[in-house]
């Protein structure tokens, strides 16, 4: 009953100003209900929005008699309607004052009027109509779609049985017509590089290839370290003499065979450079931890020597760029040895044994399983060339093989071409933790920090045979006694605890006591 | 420390040690030797503890540890 009497009551405005209300009254009936059944809260609250002077809002007592007599100037009065009667008594704030010249210029203008009834229209059915789809669709709509679209695709080539043969077809030209477009359409922009390097490849429209040569010498003159070397200019002037020499890309003219060619050249290259590296013993903060013993150049190393641990990514890295462009890594391969203590080339190259061919293909639609082949015997020899050079040079590889091995118990050469264990990570975890614990740290070491401390104790070992060594030497013993150790250890009591304390009165007990402190917590 | 089990793997401290400075050892150098690295693993994990605190990690995390065990190591270099 009370539904009917809302309905004459709000029906009667809406029929002066809607023509549908009559026709739709048995849906709009039914959506009344739902309407002021459900979300009571709401309502009003529209309807003072948009429909203010609909008799609706002369019921809720919140807008009060005001709304209908301003409603009918104010367009928009719902959301202001509630804040007028305050604002109107006294508009100070220059928003407040902002807000009402736009009130009135809303209700002067006559556009909004019309779509103020529009807006009345609209909400007798629609509106309710509006507020279901609104909140079925909002569950409705995401899922509509994603069907939809999938099924758009099939049918089409179902309908039109010839667009399925179309279909295939510009596909496999996609994938590579960018590529020839743009050294087809675009001549001005091709000639410069093509015909400069390799003027007779361009048959073969081996694209890839360019690039990727073109990426590995830039990568080696871009590369800081490589800068620091007068020999630089030296390898890229023989390395474009190299790419300029297209004796044997002409004969092959397969992808692979061209760098492998060039790659060769290169590799022999470095391996000429290498020996001149140990034999000038330049300053080259990489080789220096080994070779020199000065402390200088320590330093710097261990300044570098934090790049290289944290991309420990470059381990997965390099691979993905090795598949796009594989010249380049390669390259990079023989000069980080050259550059970083660390293994990464060893790991790299098996690595690139499992998975290059595959992935290449999959990469470069251009290629042929020939090429693949090809493609893993060459770095397949890479690698052995990589090793050999390895072996010419002992002292730099050897860390470089040390490193990923470690966790595998594998023994590791020394750069006196010693065969060593590694401390047990189990020694250290315990000795990390009973360290740890009195420093309040209850956080357990996780598996990462074990790892960097096990490095770090790998070069602790390292610098201490490598200290006691020199201080065995230096007093002209073959043996090493114990007084080096006690030097070296003087010597990081004399700085780093001796001195500090020095000025306090009690330095020299704080420091027996730290050492035997130390020696009990063994 | 659990008194029971051996601090540490003596041969294989030796072995190490032997490798890296290619000289031979005399009969107590390596304990020493272990007391100087339990010396740095001490210092290590205090500068990484202090920086991961200042980093603000909960534990003492990987990067941490990184960026102090150069410094530690040459703090411990003759």
């Amino acid at each position: 009953m009370s539904e009917s009497a809302r309905k004459k009551q709000r029906t009667t405005p809406r029929n002066s100003e809607a023509r549908e209300g009559a026709d739709e009254a048995t849906p709009y009936s039914n959506l009344r209900q739902l309407s002021s059944v459900i979300p009571k809260p709401i309502t009003p609250f529209r309807r003072a929005s948009s429909a203010g002077p609909t008799p609706g809002s002369r019921r809720t007592p919140n807008i009060a008699i005001r709304t209908p007599g301003t409603a009918a100037r104010t367009p928009r009065g719902g959301p202001g309607a509630r804040p007028l009667p305050a604002c109107r008594a006294a508009p100070t704030t220059p928003h407040a004052i902002r807000a009402l010249r736009e009130r009135a210029n809303a209700a002067r203008t006559p556009g909004h009027n019309r779509r103020r009834s529009g807006r009345v229209q609209r909400e007798t059915p629609r509106d309710t109509l509006r507020d279901l789809s609104r909140i079925l669709a909002r569950t409705t709509q995401p899922i509509q779609p994603s069907p939809q679209l999938p099924e758009l695709v099939p049918r089409n080539p179902a309908f039109d049985l010839p667009d399925i043969d179309d279909g295939p077809e510009p596909v496999a030209p996609r994938l590579s017509m960018p590529l020839e477009d743009m050294y087809d359409d675009d001549s001005i922009h091709e000639a410069p590089p093509r015909q400069s390097l390799l003027p007779e490849l361009p048959d073969d429209v081996d694209t890839g290839t360019i690039h990727s040569l073109e990426f590995g010498r830039r990568a080696l003159s871009e590369d800081p370290r490589m800068l620091f070397s007068t020999r630089i200019s030296e390898r890229l002037a023989d390395l474009n003499q190299l790419g300029i020499d297209g004796e044997e890309y002409e004969i092959d003219g397969t992808f692979i065979n061209r760098i492998s060619a060039a790659d060769a050249d290169q590799l022999l290259d470095n391996a000429i450079d290498e020996p001149l590296d140990d034999t000038t013993t330049e300053l080259r903060a990489l080789t220096g931890r080994r070779d020199g013993r000065a402390s200088d150049i320590n330093l710097g190393i261990f300044g570098e020597q934090d790049e290289p641990d944290e991309p420990t990514f470059r381990f997965t890295i390099p691979q993905r760029i090795q598949e796009t462009r594989p010249p380049e890594p390669l390259e990079e391969e023989g000069e980080s040895e050259d550059a970083d203590l660390d293994a990464q080339p060893d790991v790299i190259a098996p690595e690139d044994d499992a998975t290059g061919g595959l992935e290449i293909g999959g990469w470069e639609s251009d290629l042929g399983a020939d090429d693949d082949l090809d493609l893993q015997a060459y770095r397949e020899e890479v690698s052995a060339v990589n090793r050999s050079l390895q072996t010419q040079s002992p002292e730099r590889r050897v860390p470089a093989e040390g490193g990923p091995r470690r966790q595998r118990r594998e023994l590791k050469v020394s750069r006196y071409g010693h065969e060593y264990p590694t401390f047990p990570a189990a020694t250290v975890k315990r000795l990390v933790n009973g360290i740890a614990k009195p420093q309040g740290s209850n956080a357990k070491i996780s598996k990462d920090t074990l790892a960097t401390i096990m490095q770090a104790t790998d070069w602790f070992f390292e610098q201490v045979g490598e200290d006691l060594a020199a201080y065995a030497q230096h007093a002209g013993r073959k043996q090493i006694e114990e007084r080096d150790i006690v030097t070296l250890m003087k010597r990081y009591v004399t700085i780093y605890v001796l001195l500090p304390h020095t000025a306090h009165p009690h330095g020299i007990l704080r420091l027996t006591g730290y050492i035997t402190g130390s020696a009990k917590s063994q | 420390m659990a008194p029971s089990t051996t601090l540490y793997p003596r041969a294989t401290l030796k072995k190490i040690v032997k490798a890296h400075s290619n000289r031979p050892l005399t009969k107590n150098v390596d304990i020493l030797v272990f007391l100087n690295y339990t010396l740095f693993l001490q210092e290590l994990m205090k500068e990484a503890s202090i920086k991961s605190k200042q980093s603000g990690e909960r534990g003492i995390s990987a990067r941490s540890v990184r960026r102090v065990r150069e410094h530690c190591l040459r703090k411990f270099k003759g």
